[in-house]
């Protein structure tokens, strides 16, 4: 999970090392990832979010798909 | 709350409230001394909150790699805030300690395929606009496969 200049960079990162392209995630998308996740965790009440809590969250941030999905096994090879 | 609840809430309020004073991770021993209970009662804690995907441990059961967004080792991604300087996981993590700590930060970075710096100031609302990217290789599905290369 990196940080990128633009998504140039991201392509030239992923070809060079016969990785493919995966969803791009803007500042404002990671921001609120971010928050959901970790806003609580240093109190008492705090808990990661449940598998499928998350693919709701990611939705609500426009992150659709199976990419997303703590379930899918369209994914199953994984990387 | 059971009572292995209430140990494993007290164990990672501690652990994380540890970190976000100092930085760093604590070690078993101060924890257990902190929560009033044995090591390996603490070790059993360790390892429960390591199943729930709260903490993760080196391979001696003992020593504390993660507790997300918190990194126990040097990694390329800094966070400065309040006076202390921290080490995320990870980009994602990188913006989570911060909205952890409900405080102003500055986030510094890299871009991995230009190595340009990134500079970053988060308030609390967030970072302002910025037009960097961020890119996650493993799919959700497998985060926790292995969360060092995730």
């Amino acid at each position: 999970m990196l940080f990128f200049r633009s998504e140039e960079a991201i392509h030239g990162w992923c070809e060079e090392r016969d990785h493919p392209v995966r969803p791009i995630v803007t500042m404002e998308q990671l921001w609120g990832l971010a928050r959901t996740w970790y806003s609580t965790r240093l109190q008492v009440e705090s808990r990661r979010p449940a598998p499928d809590e998350m693919v709701g969250i990611f939705a609500g941030l426009g992150l659709e798909g199976a990419f997303w999905d703590p379930a899918a096994d369209s994914f199953a090879g994984g990387e | 709350m059971s009572i292995h609840e209430e140990l494993d809430t007290a164990v990672k309020l501690t652990v994380y409230r540890h970190f976000a004073e100092s930085g760093t991770s604590p070690a078993l021993e101060a924890v257990a001394s902190e929560v009033e209970a044995e090591p390996g009662v603490v070790r059993s804690a360790f390892a429960r909150l390591r199943a729930a995907r709260v903490l993760f441990l080196e391979g001696d059961g003992d020593t504390i790699r993660m507790a997300p967004p918190f990194s126990a080792v040097e990694t390329q991604h800094f966070v400065e805030s309040g006076g202390v300087i921290y080490f995320a996981n990870c980009a994602w993590d990188a913006l989570g300690i911060p909205a952890a700590l409900r405080q102003e930060a500055t986030v510094r970075s890299r871009c991995e395929q230009t190595r340009e710096p990134l500079r970053l100031a988060v308030g609390l609302d967030g970072p302002g606009v910025s037009d960097w990217l961020f890119h996650c290789l493993v799919p959700a599905a497998h985060w926790w496969d292995d969360l060092v290369f995730t």
